[in-house]
Parts: C-alpha cells; structure tokens; sequence
C-alpha cells in the first residue's frame, strides 16, 4: 500500500484527528504483514499530536522489528523526521517500560519534596 | 434574573509577571455568575496584546455565566482605541470598523478547535506579514511548535469558551509577540487529577508538564510531548516563553528554565511568546531518515 499524505491529509499533518484517518488505513495492512509506504512530499507542517496518533500507538498492536520492516517513509522534511523520532521515541517508552510510569511518578515525589 | 452590576477599572497593562497579576485581579472579579460588567478604561495608558487576549476572554466568559460585558469606548485613550479597531477586538464586541493591517497581530476566539482557521492564522497573519525574516520551512516549523499550544489548550485544557490570542510585533526590537489563552482547569489541576495528588505545587506541576514523554491523558498514546517540543525550540532558537497556570510560572529562554509559584490565581492557562524575527537567530532540526525509527 501507498499513501500519498498529502492527498489524503493536506498541507498541514498536526491533529489527533488527522493521524487517526492515516492510522485507520495502515493499521490493517500492517497486521497482515503488508509493507506501508508513506510519501509526504507536499506536507509543510508537523505537530506530535498527528504522529502520535498515526504512528506512536502502533507500538499497542504490533511490534517495533515488524514496524521497521513495514514501513517505509519517504520525503518527510527534517523538522517532521526530528518530531517523528520524538514522538516514538516517547512512544516505546510508554508502551514497552512497565516501569516507566513509577519512575515518572518518583521524580515527581523528588520534586515535590525539595520545593 | 436580575444581574449584578459591576464596574470594572482596566489599568495600563503590559506583558510582565506584575501585569499579568492585573489581569488575573480582574478575573477574580467576574469569576461569578449572572454578573452586568462594564470595563472602564480611565486609568489605562496602554493594552498590551496579553490585555487583549485576556480582556476578550473574561468578556466571553462573563457571557458564558448568564452576564453581560460591555466595554466602555468613551473612556478610551485615542491610541489605544486606534489599536483595538486595528486589531479587531472592537469588531468583536461592537459595530466598530476595521480591522486593518497593522503591526497588532489580529485578536482572534476559537470556540472550538478548528485547524484551518488557527494555522491561516499563524501562517498568514502573525508570520506571513512581511515583518518576519525566515523561510517557508522555518515558517512551517514555528507555526508546528506553536500549534502544540492550542492543541493543548483543547485536548488538555477543558475551556468551556475556547481559546483566545492576540500578537504584536515590535519593528524596533525585530520581535514578535503571541498571546495564547484559555479558561479551561489549568496545567496544575490536569497534573494533580492524572497524579492522584492534590499536594503537588503548580510550580512542580508545570516543571513535570515540560518533561519529555509526560501526559496527562489517561489513554494516551504517550502523548503530552508538546510542551517539551516547545521548550526545545524556544531555547535554541533564542525565543522565550512564559507560561501562567494557577500559581504555578513557568519561564524559558536560551540558558534559563524556571518554575515559581505566584500569589496571583489564574485558574486557566496564559501562554506568552516572544520570537525573533529574523532567521539567522534559528537553528533548525536536521534530522535524517534512518530505518529503524521504531
């Protein structure tokens, strides 16, 4: 499967809403082991909120190996790659470190008591 | 129903912590229901765009609460006045004419989230003027990084009237000003509610929201990064960003990262950008691809 994002989505790839629609669609090609490709030629904006809705909850169904080898994504400009790697980078902590949640809350605790 | 009249003094107000303390006094004095509010402007010397932001948004709220708010023009200085038409917030609440262009960036309500109308308004009105010396990709990328704001303010803040902004550019200082606010539950309260711990200071609250990876939403998907993308760019790029949330005060700029907890109470959300408006101060992501991203 190919997806042309800006056909699909528009000039601007930052809402929750935005990255669902393109989750929607890749999701089921990924759990039968299709390869996804993903072209952002034409996409000027980006925001964490559509890459975490597209991308960083496929962590929740399938696993980062499977990921990598499914996916391809092609033109997406340097400032969309930097928040990209963020956003799963942030995203595979959250799903694959049972621990990290407490160790959230302990720096909190930390916090809160030295003022 | 019979509504209770008040008569509010709007003093001058600029954009530091002390004016934002005026502001919030004001807040408290129409955070009650079925209230007749009239804004006086006798004592005002000069609005701020954070004043007119705020101003919008507690007129707006007043409504929200069964009340009315009405601004008394007559009481305006003329240059002031001269402003307001410019940027469009006597539009807002009057017959007045304008808006026309000028160096205030446009008073603009979002009741609800609505993507075009928001990035036409950070493309076009408070970057695309001519007054910002930067490219389309640097363009693109502030305007992603300040969208991480209003994203905010909808998904995390609760408003139930929206989000409020106001700008201003400063030709002698090449800067560029963005107010961004809502009156939805705070930054603090989202925190203590996700953290289960009602102890946590507004000030921890906002240094733990500017952590990478934090959310406040229970089914995230490790959502919340906003803010730290936010803070990333504001300090390389010589920005700053002040952020006001109950108590809590949150400044950021190159080499400086602080979290102080105020006297002043603002139970919603202020947000205060200040850019450079030329590009060689901006030093841009150069991520390249690699293969394994996950």
């Amino acid at each position: 499967m190919k997806i042309d994002v800006h056909t699909l989505i528009g000039d601007d790839c930052i809402t929750l809403d935005d990255g669902q629609k393109v989750h929607d669609q890749i999701l089921p090609e990924l759990k039968a082991g299709h390869p996804v490709e993903l072209d952002f030629e034409g996409v000027g904006v980006f925001a964490s909120p559509f890459f975490n809705a597209a991308f960083g909850q496929l962590l929740k169904d399938l696993p980062g190996d499977d990921l990598n080898r499914l996916i391809t994504i092609d033109n997406l400009n340097p400032v969309g790659m930097s928040v990209l790697k963020r956003v799963i980078e942030n995203s595979k902590k959250y799903y694959s470190d049972p621990k990290y949640r407490r160790i959230v809350n302990k720096v909190l605790d930390e916090q809160a008591a030295n003022g | 129903m019979t509504l209770e009249r008040r008569i509010l003094a709007v003093p001058t107000i600029n954009d530091d912590p002390p004016d934002f303390d005026r502001l919030f006094r004001l807040w408290s004095q129409v955070n009650d229901d079925f209230l007749e509010v009239e804004f006086n402007f006798t004592r005002c010397r000069f609005l701020q765009h954070n004043a007119v932001a705020f101003l919008g948004g507690i007129a707006r709220l007043i409504e929200y609460r069964g009340g009315t708010a009405k601004f008394n023009w007559d009481t305006l200085q003329d240059n002031i006045q001269g402003n307001l038409i410019q940027n469009g917030f006597m539009g807002c609440f009057s017959e007045s004419r304008g808006p026309w262009v000028g160096n205030s960036i446009p008073y603009q309500e979002y009741p609800t989230k609505s993507k075009e109308n928001i990035i036409n308004y950070l493309k076009v009105k408070w970057l695309g003027r001519g007054w910002v010396n930067v490219s389309q990709g640097l363009c693109n990328a502030i305007v992603g990084t300040v969208w991480e704001i209003y994203e905010n303010a909808f998904e995390h803040g609760i408003s139930p009237i929206g989000v409020f902004c106001c700008g201003q550019h400063y030709p002698q200082l090449h800067l560029l000003k963005l107010c961004v606010l809502d009156f939805g539950v705070g930054i603090p309260s989202s925190v203590r509610w996700f953290k289960k711990k009602e102890t946590v200071s507004a000030s921890v609250a906002l240094r733990w929201a500017f952590r990478p990876g934090t959310t406040t939403k229970p089914n995230g998907m490790g959502r919340g990064m906003g803010l730290d993308l936010l803070k990333e760019f504001i300090k390389l790029n010589q920005g700053e960003l002040e952020v006001y949330s109950h108590e809590g005060y949150a400044l950021i700029r190159e080499g400086q990262e602080r979290y102080l907890d105020r006297s002043t109470f603002f139970e919603g959300t202020a947000v205060n950008f200040t850019f450079k408006c030329d590009e060689s101060y901006y030093h841009l992501a150069s991520e390249e691809h690699n293969d394994n991203l996950f």
